[in-house]
């Protein structure tokens, strides 16, 4: 019953931990700035520590390169469960512009299993205390993918099968479509 | 019938340590915020934090997994023990048990704690945390200990309920030693109760991991709990010592009156710690040599009877 | 350093009262510009692909799959909101929106796809765009010019039927 209770405490306190695995630093910098008194993420209970043994969750940026890949799978096995990752700005999430470059080995999934994709670059506090939220369950998310088909064909075609003769004449059925 | 009183009132010293540490270190967060124009943690927020360390998995990782147990529940043990030997409201439980001596042995192993937990944890950011707590231990535990043989200087004995009575004002006419020895422990309160400017080595997170970077989960919330309980004690122990007026009241009276100073030091503990900034360990060793300095010249004049 | 001026700034900080945004109740505004996702317009999309030789960081695939159908797959995740795909499209089909609250579980949530028809010419195969009804009075489809008069007919509908449109003319259809 403690186990429960304990395990429901998770989500009112967060506490965080930074890798940067060879970004920009722009995300960095707007992870700051959630922290700063303007956007208050400490109001939602979350910390920044200094030590991935202290986190429960890592929030990752820059995308995976290959000299540090290895420190970032070490962090990540050195968080203890129940742990959750947050892939923030679009290198993280995708690769970004760099997804192809040589030093780059893809987006951070690529290395670690990702919870929660936050993108943009960099994304605005707004949008990562978005994501926080949408995490913790606060509020529900807004994006889904998108499909148009056009099912109707604008213009005719004149099909062989349509064309019907009259003796001498040639009549097309979809007459009224032209 | 005086011994069932005694346990009674040590469970319930440590009853109290236990609830009230937090809630002071959530009210310590939430002023520190609102002077930073911010909207704090709520104010149950430690708790929060506490019961969820408790229920991460524990990883087993440092040098020496058995003393890093050990140090974890040797921290809070020793806290919960200062517990019972301060008088929290009304007289020491353990009056006739113990005296200033092992008071002062106590606080000294309080803060070994810190030093075994980084020594067993043996990663190089553990080891350079430890050898600044090291350093700073070395010139803080003497003005504690000096404060307590000045109080056992004037009143001539060693007994708890003799010394912690406001014992430093006891020289007749202007109480030169006990007015320097307040100035001297208000200065270098914020360094026991390991906060800004003084918190070099163990709440150093934001800088390096400092001796507790090994410890997740369980082990963690330990040493958390006995750093909030620090808190509490060292309270304590300064109003036992500066500032016993009102101690003689009948019980609830006195015991509400006790714990509305403790939060008055948690106050001005705030104030400081969040107006100012971090020392360097050779700044903050100056500082504490000057302080021992002067505490010495306190224990002269009290051993001279001013 | 001294007790004063400590409380001084203490009292300085506490004027400015509690400057935190409540951001997830209320939401703040965003600037003018603000470049947030981009939401492709399908109806307006000719099927170009500047977008996709624009992008830098190759995000939007085309793939056709015959002649008249065009695939546009916008993928999102590795999108860096720089609307130089925006710029481009000649028909203004892309707009960035200001939208900008688009965290998620699962990254395909970003991908928008379009299946466009590409309007091709029946004689030619090339593309073309849909004529207005004034340009279709003149279109030069199927020609049905009198041979036998030797005058020109113009058709505002193109029908292979008998009757003849205009009274006086006979028309013979081989």
């Amino acid at each position: 019953m403690l186990k429960n209770f304990c395990q429901k405490m998770f989500g009112r306190s967060l506490w965080v931990y930074h890798a940067n695995s060879g970004g920009c630093n722009g995300c960095d910098i707007e992870v700051l700035n959630a922290l700063t008194p303007y956007y208050d993420a400490e109001r939602f209970g979350i910390k920044l520590v200094g030590s991935p043994r202290h986190a429960d969750v890592m929030l990752c940026q820059g995308p995976a390169m290959r000299s540090t890949a290895s420190a970032l799978k070490r962090a990540y096995e050195a968080m203890p469960a129940p742990k959750l990752v947050f892939a923030i700005g679009s290198c993280a999430c995708g690769g970004g512009m760099w997804f192809d470059c040589y030093p780059v080995i893809g987006p951070v999934e690529k290395i670690i299993p990702v919870n929660y994709y936050i993108p943009g670059c960099p994304p605005r506090p707004e949008a990562i205390i978005y994501g926080v939220a949408v995490a913790l369950g606060l509020v529900d998310k807004k994006v889904a993918p998108v499909e148009f088909k056009e099912l109707e064909l604008p213009i005719p075609r004149y099909h062989p099968d349509e064309l019907r003769g009259q003796g001498e004449l040639v009549i097309y059925e979809k007459a009224e479509k032209v | 019938m005086p011994i069932m009183w005694r346990i009674a009132g040590g469970l319930a010293n440590m009853g109290m340590v236990l609830l009230v540490a937090p809630f002071a270190q959530g009210v310590l967060r939430k002023i520190t915020a609102r002077i930073q124009s911010r909207q704090g943690p709520p104010l149950l927020q430690p708790y929060f934090d506490l019961l969820k360390l408790l229920g991460k998995e524990d990883i087993e990782s440092g040098e020496c997994p058995v003393m890093q147990q050990f140090a974890a529940y040797l921290s809070l043990a020793v806290v919960l023990t200062l517990a019972c030997v301060l008088p929290m409201g009304f007289a020491s439980p353990m009056n006739n048990a113990a005296d200033v001596i092992l008071l002062i042995y106590l606080l000294t192993l309080s803060g070994i704690c810190t030093l075994l937990a980084g020594l067993a944890a043996g990663s190089t950011y553990s080891l350079l945390g430890t050898s600044r707590e090291m350093m700073a231990m070395v010139a803080l535990e003497p003005l504690f200990a000096i404060a307590l043989v000045v109080g056992a200087v004037h009143t001539n004995s060693l007994r708890l309920d003799k010394v912690l009575n406001g014992s430093v004002y006891g020289a007749v006419g202007i109480p030169w030693s006990g007015v320097i020895m307040l100035a001297a422990m208000l200065l270098s309160f914020q360094a026991f109760v390991q906060r800004v400017p003084f918190d070099i080595s163990e709440a150093e997170t934001e800088l390096m991991e400092g001796p507790l970077a090994e410890y997740s989960g369980p082990k963690l919330a330990l040493f958390k709990y006995a750093q909030m309980g620090k808190l509490i004690i060292f309270g304590a122990l300064f109003v036992a010592l500066f500032a016993p007026w009102g101690a003689g009241l009948v019980f609830p009276l006195g015991w509400l009156l006790f714990w509305v100073k403790v939060f008055a030091l948690v106050l001005l503990v705030t104030l400081v710690a969040a107006t100012h900034a971090r020392y360097r360990i050779d700044q903050a060793m100056r500082f504490f040599a000057s302080l021992v300095g002067v505490a010495f010249v306190a224990l002269i004049l009290a051993s001279y009877g001013f | 350093m001294s007790l004063g001026s400590k409380l001084d700034e203490a009292k300085l900080c506490l004027k400015a009262g509690r400057v935190t945004l409540p951001y997830p109740v209320e939401s703040p505004g965003t600037p003018e510009q603000f470049r947030g996702r981009p939401i492709f317009d399908a109806s307006k999309c000719i099927g170009c692909a500047g977008c996709a030789n624009n992008c830098p960081a190759r995000e939007i695939l085309v793939f056709d799959l015959c002649q008249e159908i065009r695939i546009l797959k916008y993928l999102g995740l590795r999108c860096t909101y720089c609307g130089r795909c925006a710029e481009v499209c000649p028909e203004k089909a892309i707009t960035m929106s200001r939208d900008f609250e688009t965290a998620t579980d699962h990254i395909g949530d970003l991908g928008q796809r379009l299946e466009l028809f590409m309007s091709t010419c029946q004689r030619c195969g090339r593309c073309f765009k849909v004529p207005t009804v004034l340009e279709e009075l003149k279109m030069k489809g199927y020609r049905f010019d009198d041979l036998r008069n030797d005058r020109w007919i113009f058709r505002s509908q193109s029908r292979l039927e008998g009757d003849p449109l205009v009274d006086d003319v006979e028309i013979d259809l081989d």
